[in-house]
């Protein structure tokens, strides 16, 4: 590999007080190549424009300016710290003889695999990290939209996930641009790209990014793609053409509850038939309204609002299996003549949940659930980082569920025998032992009846 | 441990095959070396795209030709557990013969009802000694040579650029079957990449003079073009490479060949 920043080299950047000193090549795109650097003792990434692609897209830099001006819409970009221009000296030691320009941003850093590889199926991780995924990419789009900018080219190649926890990071952020602007030329990826981009009837913006977001979101919770069905296996050879009428003049979205043309197929699209039926009905109907009437009219797709709020009840109902330990998210029955859900996975029939009732809202109490300011304050929207409080297991015996203090406060809780005792930051208190514990934010009560009282 | 159900997005096969000229010349001047290098190093970075691709399982094979055509890789082989084996030049050229052995595996069956578009690889440095043309058209009355995306690379001057560019199709540009083709090794002049002063394309024979501009146009063909033909890429707007079933991305730029480092000889 060729680099167009020799490695190894100090190069001076205008405006920068020090050198920057290139330690190795990350890797190269269609765009440009990504570099290693160290500036100022702190190490970060510095993504360098082929001249090519700077002369196609002449608003790069005005539009990179702009975003590092603007700052990150949230923790899940990794947007653009600063804008470099080499200095007279530094350019002829560049591999390249126009000047050209790249910005730097924050190492990626190596816990974060790329989305690819979970759709793949080469990673190990739970549906809570998936839905959390979603929920942070949810969170994210809302952010850059409420300041007014859009992503234009959000795809499963410019998002990283980290298994574990279900973090993301949002790359490649040179497209964004203020809405409605259209300042750029990138169109957005084949498969995500709204349907009235591919055709050429309008330009990126907002309005197709929510349907990409839609597109990806379906791609994290399902390993499916949501045009992909039986009118995919009617194409022999999947090419430019066969793709524009499979997303752009005739998709139909293969679980629409009216056309059935594009039911997913048995044995050529299992991933589909087995993880779709795991979600609830409210986030099911998100992609429904999106990839329904939200295909041709671009203000029925589902909005990251809604998303968020779909998102965050999906995982407050999450339920373990308590024969196989498998995540569920079916709602409980409300009336005794309902039936109780089964697992997905086992087929157990679910027992009645424990639930944690909250001033907005409540959660199923199990492990690795989270409980956050949304479920106190209707004004706060709905969101999966920052918890207050969650759901852990007793470190010696996992049958005991404890709710552990996220805050910096101090709480009580009162147990069912009477006693009062706090609970200070970091500590847990045993669900099965309390009857109610008071926060700064409000109340959270068990709801079930406290066994009789054994005094 | 609760676990994401254990599925995967299906994939659709992407037969991906050279077809390399082993003729006598290809013994002048290290070019025979330099094709199985270039070959042998590219195979890494395909694989990588392979893997970035889950849509597509990337097949590779090979076909060898000079006084008669054979498979050199006869299997559809797994990019990732594929050993390049050297090529060894002597010969005349039987790119005809070549381009049936091809047709025969391009029928269906044996190639699967669905799958992506081929990527077809020709490369040569000569004409053919046999008839090109008969079996060209035998070639092309099939549906998967059809949608094949047909590159070309030629090496070195004596190349035959009329008859790659015939296997390529036609060159959108001019409309014409051939245009003539600059050299697209080192190039002093910055180039705007794609063909915006009417020169390179990745729809007209790729001219390679030195092993540098082989290793990098091979490189172009096994990474950016698998990845164009198996999930695409992002769009931008604008002119697109000419038409074609499947869209080309953009040739390496010339603008980064190294300086200090252009390759052993000028053929």
């Amino acid at each position: 590999m060729t680099w167009i920043l020799p490695v190894g080299a100090s190069l001076n950047f205008e405006g920068l007080a020090e050198p920057v000193r290139i330690v190795r090549g990350l890797g190269s795109g269609s765009q440009g190549q990504v570099m290693e650097v160290e500036v100022a003792g702190e190490r970060l990434a510095l993504k360098w424009y082929f001249p090519a692609c700077v002369t196609r897209d002449r608003h790069l830099e005005q539009r990179l300016g702009e975003a590092i001006r603007a700052t990150a819409p949230s923790p899940s970009f990794l947007w653009p710290i600063a804008l470099l221009r080499p200095t007279p000296d530094a350019q002829n030691q560049l591999r390249s003889r126009s000047g050209g320009f790249g910005y730097l941003m924050n190492l990626r850093p190596p816990a974060f695999a790329g989305a690819v590889d979970h759709v793949a199926g080469r990673l190990r991780l739970s549906l809570h990290s998936v839905l959390m995924a979603c929920l942070r990419l949810a969170d994210a789009f809302h952010a850059l939209h409420s300041k007014g900018l859009c992503y234009k080219d959000i795809s499963l190649g410019n998002l990283f996930l980290e298994p574990n926890t279900g973090q993301i990071l949002i790359c490649d952020n040179d497209n964004v641009d203020v809405d409605g602007r259209d300042l750029g030329s990138v169109l957005g990826t084949p498969g995500f790209m709204a349907p009235e981009i591919l055709l050429g009837q309008a330009r990126p913006g907002a309005d197709s990014d929510l349907h990409a977001l839609a597109v990806l979101i379906f791609r994290l919770l399902t390993r499916h793609d949501p045009f992909r069905g039986k009118l995919e296996l009617a194409i022999r050879c999947l090419d430019e053409p066969a793709r524009r009428r499979l997303y752009g003049e005739d998709p139909v979205f293969i679980f629409d509850p009216q056309d059935m043309r594009n039911r997913p197929d048995a044995e050529h699209h299992a991933a589909a038939l087995l993880t779709w039926p795991i979600y609830p009905a409210e986030l099911q109907e998100l992609f429904v309204q999106s990839f329904g009437a939200g295909l041709k009219d671009p203000a029925r797709r589902a909005l990251t609002g809604q998303w968020q709020q779909a998102l965050t009840r999906c995982l407050d109902q999450r339920q373990l299996c308590p024969r196989c330990g498998q995540e569920n998210f079916q709602p409980s029955p409300t009336t005794a003549t309902e039936a109780a859900p089964s697992c997905w996975h086992c087929s157990t029939p679910l027992p009645p949940p424990l639930f944690l009732q909250l001033p907005q809202g409540a959660v199923v109490a199990a492990a690795g659930t989270t409980v956050h300011l949304h479920h106190f304050d209707p004004l706060q929207p709905p969101q999966g980082d920052r918890p207050l409080a969650d759901l852990v297991a007793h470190p010696s015996d996992p049958s005991i569920l404890g709710l552990r203090n996220l805050s910096d406060q101090v709480w009580r809780a009162r147990l069912c025998q009477g006693d009062e005792l706090e609970i200070p930051p970091g500590r847990s208190v045993n669900v099965a032992a309390m009857a109610q514990v008071h926060t700064p934010e409000g109340p959270i009560t068990p709801q079930r009846r406290c066994p009789p009282s054994q005094m | 441990m609760p676990s994401f159900p254990n599925v995967r997005l299906a994939s659709r096969p992407l037969h991906f095959i050279y077809l390399c000229d082993c003729s006598g010349s290809m013994a002048a001047q290290g070019k025979m070396q330099a094709l199985n290098q270039a070959i042998r190093q590219s195979l890494p970075g395909m694989a990588r795209v392979a893997r970035d691709n889950p849509e597509a399982q990337v097949l590779v094979r090979a076909v060898c030709f000079a006084d008669r055509a054979q498979w050199h890789v006869p299997t559809p082989t797994p990019v990732e557990v594929l050993q390049w084996q050297d090529l060894q030049a002597g010969g005349v050229t039987a790119m005809g013969e070549a381009l049936e052995l091809l047709a025969e595996q391009l029928a269906s069956p044996p190639m699967e009802e669905r799958a992506l578009p081929p990527v077809l690889v020709l490369i040569s440095d000569g004409q053919p000694t046999d008839d090109f043309e008969s079996s060209l058209n035998n070639l092309m009355g099939l549906h998967w040579a059809q949608k094949a995306v047909r590159l070309a690379i030629a090496m070195g001057h004596d190349a035959d650029l009329e008859v790659l560019q015939q296997f390529i199709g036609t060159d959108p540009a001019t409309g014409q079957a051939f245009a003539s083709v600059p050299d697209g090794g080192i190039s002093s002049e910055p180039s705007l990449g794609l063909g915006a002063s009417g020169g390179r394309s990745p729809r007209r024979p790729l001219q390679a003079s030195n092993a540098t501009a082989l290793a990098q146009y091979i490189q172009w063909a096994s990474t950016a073009v698998v990845g164009a033909a198996s999930m695409p890429a992002s769009r931008i707007g604008g002119k697109s490479n000419g038409e074609g079933n499947i869209p080309l991305p953009e040739l390496p730029p010339t603008l980064l060949d190294p300086v200090d480092d252009i390759g052993p000889v000028v053929w």
